[in-house]
């Protein structure tokens, strides 16, 4: 590539060397060599063609990966001996059909006299890939994948390869992952899809001893993804013993370590390997999925605790059935959505901090409606929480249709990047970051109620407020004042809600009321009205107790996510039964009321 | 509760009186019977007018069960929606078993209907030949048996509800919180393909009812005619329950329960009572709905819906009867106005305005009329 020359020998040393680095760097391999395997993608003979994407998949250009994906759609052409990509054609006006022409690796238009070099369709020579060819591009991809500088590349890629059927070209690559590869999760996942690309060779039987090597070391890894296979070649060895052994092996079947392994006593039969195999990645599995339901209903728990503290105050401690309070959250949810489309976020254009701003927005304009609403509304209902029903739930539909005429029926707000993927705390065990920001800010909303209720004067006036309004006004309190700014506080922390929702779940005009309103009255309900602890308690039990429901199963029945829910309302109903007044009753003179 | 006495127990109907609001409702009454068909054969409206009506009709009597058990007894339910689809469902069934072309035979004997077999009546795992009629649909093949069923059914499962919930006290907005939660569980089940009941696109492809086809305009008036006499005796059956003495507990029941109770009542006997008859009623209102209207979703029975019960009794006036008529006919019949595309001078009024309109009523009714459209002429006059 470099012609030597005595006089520049130092020059080209460093230039040797930056190639070197800018190769390392982007696996970038060199053009003209990839441009000739490309060329042999055109050959007459299958071998040599497959033998050209299987080079091309070696090289590690991660441009390739592009490349493979249009060759697999049939955009690559020969023009002039050389490789072209052309995504579509274009008519001119006595419809002739012409194509514009881009590089295939850089997938920049080729450029002549500032223009896009346009030719005639006729000029062009397909290389349209067969079935069989297609699919190895498609394998070849991931081959490419484990080349790439990107950790998360790398690791889907090792993970495809052990996939059934797996790739098996990928081995050599595999090895050098599983034990170079600076990420611990890649070199496992690399180490796991070469014990499974072995586990499928069709060389051997399932009990020959290097495989029940493979097993074991799959046991000890306690890798989920071999167990259907593990499970498959367990029912292929029992089954073949029933065929082959017959009623007379059955006597033998408890001692058939002895049998099996020529009289060598210590080592185990071929089915207990697997066995053990299989127990070991069972039993890490429903670890796995205990913890998993156990996070999830924590998870889920402090959702519904975002939910209701807003409504604990306006109802709990207000005594308001505020039926507008799913829409408060909603309009939570948009202020994300405008703060997001004014900071001009989207996935391929991330700007993170709007999440942030978007925060003390949700508080402020929720609260700010909220304000509206109590001032407007709710102010005369005081006496009359029945029909304060009615007017907020009247409050609820407009809020609605506003919201409706202004945005449409369906937006999308873009988590912030860093929601996205999650910390692995054990092996298998996921924790997302969006979820583990949820029950953060739970957290936060918790302590600023707390801290604003029992530290502050605001706090003290609105308990007096709550527990005997006449006698705090004849102490010079202005309860009328107190009441919008509570109300205005609950509606604040319902928008809250509603923005941290945006993480987890779809935002539509009428979200409230289909998602949350009755589950917010439900958790306010069980938890004792005018008693922020129970919100907390019931909250985090609902969550619970629903996500370990959900996988629940009850003979070849599971129960799901609906009957989860129908069942735990049956619960809740049965719960108010024996305790109308919820988990955290009022004492005293307020239970009577 | 107190404070929301509306009519003081010596005086059951209320402002009724002022209006005269007996002659008034009977005149209603007269013209719906004999005004409706002569406006129609003399084709001064439509038959989808009448059905409209019919189907308004069906939401009055189902708000007249309301009236019942939130008016007079002062108990908040919001599963009235719950029990009309109950009601709906078990028609919806038997004109389904009747229903046009589709579906096929079991290996029973039985019809699968053409709403049922279209979406999913086979377990994961079988053959579409496989599918079997559910047993629960069996029942529904006759009209007296769905007539029966479809009061019972809406009435046994207030009596459970009602049982257990008043005997431990569950109290105001206790009791609406709960019922609200049940009526959400129950339009979960419904919209899940796996009952069997259509899921979200529920149960239509209706044709024949009691041997006469739905779609001939004289069977529509008919279904008109029966369901507004219906209205009639459901209101006739309301008013004599609280003129009797059963009537003045019930009231008794809303107006001081505790004082009652040390009186040796027991009020959630009578409260069960109430609700059952409430619930009983609104079956009926869904069985009438459901061949005016041709389909029945899981849709009948959102959070929204029983607040709509609610909304048409309260612009009507609670604790009246006649007035949870009226409202109902009223909000409807804005419904249907408000939701037509109208041209004025200045803007083109779009049908989704109509709930900024629904909105304003919700809220206007509360904090200015809080006694509803009986009572505006008391209002006026001054008289309280």
């Amino acid at each position: 590539m470099l012609k030597r020359g005595v006089l520049y020998r130092t020059g080209i040393i460093l230039l040797l060397q930056a190639i070197w680095l800018f190769c390392a760097l982007s696996a970038r391999a060199d053009d003209a060599v990839v441009r000739a395997d490309i060329l042999r993608l055109a050959h007459d003979d299958p071998a040599v063609r497959r033998e050209a994407v299987m080079a091309l998949a070696k090289t590690g250009d991660q441009r390739l990966e592009d490349f493979l994906e249009s060759y697999r759609m049939g955009s690559i052409y020969i023009w002039k001996g050389r490789p072209v990509l052309c995504e579509r054609t274009i008519m001119d006006e006595e419809m002739n059909e012409l194509a514009p022409l881009s590089d295939p690796l850089t997938r920049r238009p080729l450029m002549n006299n500032g223009r896009q070099v346009v030719v005639p369709v006729a000029e062009l020579t397909g290389i349209s890939p067969t079935r069989r060819e297609r699919r190895l591009a498609g394998r070849a991809k991931f081959l490419l994948r484990l080349s790439s500088p990107d950790a998360a590349m790398r690791l889907s890629g090792a993970k495809k390869a052990g996939d059934p059927p797996g790739i098996v070209e990928a081995v050599e690559l595999l090895r050098e992952l599983s034990e170079n590869d600076p990420d611990r999760k890649v070199r496992y996942t690399a180490r796991e899809s070469l014990l499974l690309l072995r586990l499928n060779e069709r060389t051997a039987g399932p009990e020959a001893e290097d495989r029940l090597a493979v097993v074991r070391e799959l046991g000890e890894m306690k890798s989920m993804r071999a167990l259907p296979r593990l499970r498959e070649l367990l029912r292929e060895i029992t089954g073949k013993d029933h065929g082959a052994e017959g009623f007379a092996a059955r006597p033998l079947r408890t001692a058939r370590g002895l049998v099996r392994s020529h009289g060598a006593p210590a080592a185990d039969s071929a089915e207990q390997v697997y066995r053990r195999a299989i127990r070991q990645i069972e039993i890490h599995q429903g670890f796995v999925d205990y913890f998993g339901s156990i996070f999830q209903g924590f998870s889920l728990g402090s959702i519904l605790i975002l939910m209701a503290l807003g409504l604990a105050i306006t109802f709990g401690l207000m005594g308001v059935i505020n039926m507008a309070h799913g829409e408060l959250m909603m309009i939570g949810a948009y202020t994300t959505f405008e703060i997001q489309r004014l900071a001009g976020h989207t996935p391929d254009n991330p700007s993170d901090w709007y999440y942030m701003l978007a925060l003390p927005a949700a508080f402020l304009s929720s609260a700010l409606v909220g304000y509206l609403i109590e001032v407007l509304v709710v102010r005369h209902l005081y006496r009359r929480p029945v029909e304060s029903l009615l007017a907020t739930w009247g409050v609820g539909l407009i809020l609605i249709q506003l919201v409706r005429l202004r945005y449409g029926d369906n937006i999308g707000v873009n988590a912030p990047s860093w929601a996205r993927g999650g910390i692995e705390v054990m092996q298998d065990i996921v924790l997302p970051y969006g979820r583990c920001f949820i029950i953060v800010l739970c957290a936060f909303c918790v302590l600023l109620i707390y801290y604003l209720m029992k530290r502050t004067g605001l706090g003290l006036r609105m308990r007096a407020t709550m527990q005997n309004r006449d006698m705090a006004a004849s102490l010079g309190v202005n309860t009328g004042r107190v009441d919008r700014y509570t109300f205005a506080f609950g509606s604040g922390i319902a928008g809250i809600a509603g923005y941290a929702w945006t993480l987890i779940g779809g935002v539509t005009p009428d979200m409230g009321q289909t998602n949350f309103i009755v589950d917010s009255f439900l958790v306010v309900v069980t938890g004792g009205v005018g008693e922020l602890l129970g919100v907390i308690f019931s909250g985090l039990g609902i969550g619970v107790l629903t996500k370990v429901l959900e996988p629940a199963t009850i003979g070849s029945f599971t129960v799901g996510a609906i009957w989860a829910k129908v069942l735990l309302l049956l619960v809740i109903v049965t719960f108010i039964q024996f305790k109308p007044a919820g988990l955290f009753a009022p004492r005293g003179r307020l239970a009577d009321e | 509760m107190s404070n929301v006495a509306l009519a003081k127990t010596d005086q059951p109907l209320g402002g009724v009186r002022w209006l005269g609001m007996h002659n008034a409702l009977l005149l209603l009454f007269l013209a719906g019977l004999v005004g409706i068909p002569l406006l129609y054969y003399t084709g001064q409206i439509s038959i989808e007018t009448v059905n409209m009506l019919g189907r308004y009709m069906a939401f009055a009597i189902v708000a007249v069960g309301l009236d019942l058990i939130w008016g007079y007894t002062g108990i908040l339910s919001l599963c009235q929606a719950f029990f009309f689809s109950l009601g709906g469902y078990a028609m919806g069934m038997y004109l389904a078993h009747h229903g046009g072309p589709g579906g096929m035979v079991d290996a029973s004997g039985w019809n699968i209907p053409a709403c049922l077999y279209v979406v999913y009546p086979y377990k994961v795992g079988e053959a579409p030949a496989d599918a079997m009629l559910p047993w629960f649909w069996k029942p529904f093949y006759t009209l007296p048996a769905t007539v029966t069923l479809g009061l019972l059914i809406p009435g046994a499962v207030a009596f459970v509800i009602g049982y257990f919930g008043f005997k431990s006290r569950v109290r105001g907005v206790y009791f609406a919180i709960l019922t609200q939660a049940i009526t959400v569980a129950a339009w979960l089940v419904f919209s899940m393909n796996s009952m069997k009941l259509g899921g979200t696109n529920g149960l239509t492809r209706f044709d024949k009812i009691a041997g006469y086809s739905l779609a001939d305009p004289d069977v529509k008036m008919a279904v008109y005619i029966i369901t507004l006499l219906c209205l009639a005796g459901v209101y006739l059956l309301c008013r004599y329950i609280v003129g009797s003495r059963l009537g003045r507990v019930l009231i008794a029941v809303r107006d001081n329960e505790k004082t009652l109770r040390f009186a040796g009542y027991r009020p959630h006997v009578y409260k069960v009572f109430a609700f059952v008859v409430a619930a009983a009623i609104a079956g009926l209102g869904g069985m009438l709905y459901t061949p005016q209207m041709g389909i029945f979703t899981p849709a009948n029975m959102e959070a929204g819906m029983s607040i709509m019960v609610v909304i048409w009794v309260a612009v009507g006036g609670r604790g009246t009867l006649s007035g949870a008529i009226l409202g109902a006919l009223a909000v409807n019949l804005l419904y249907s106005f408000f939701t037509s595309e109208k041209d004025f001078i200045l803007f083109t009024w779009k049908s989704e305005y109509w709930q900024f309109v629904l909105g304003g009523l919700f809220i206007g009714v509360v904090l200015l009329f809080p006694k509803g459209l009986c009572n505006i002429g008391r209002r006026f006059a001054g008289k309280h």
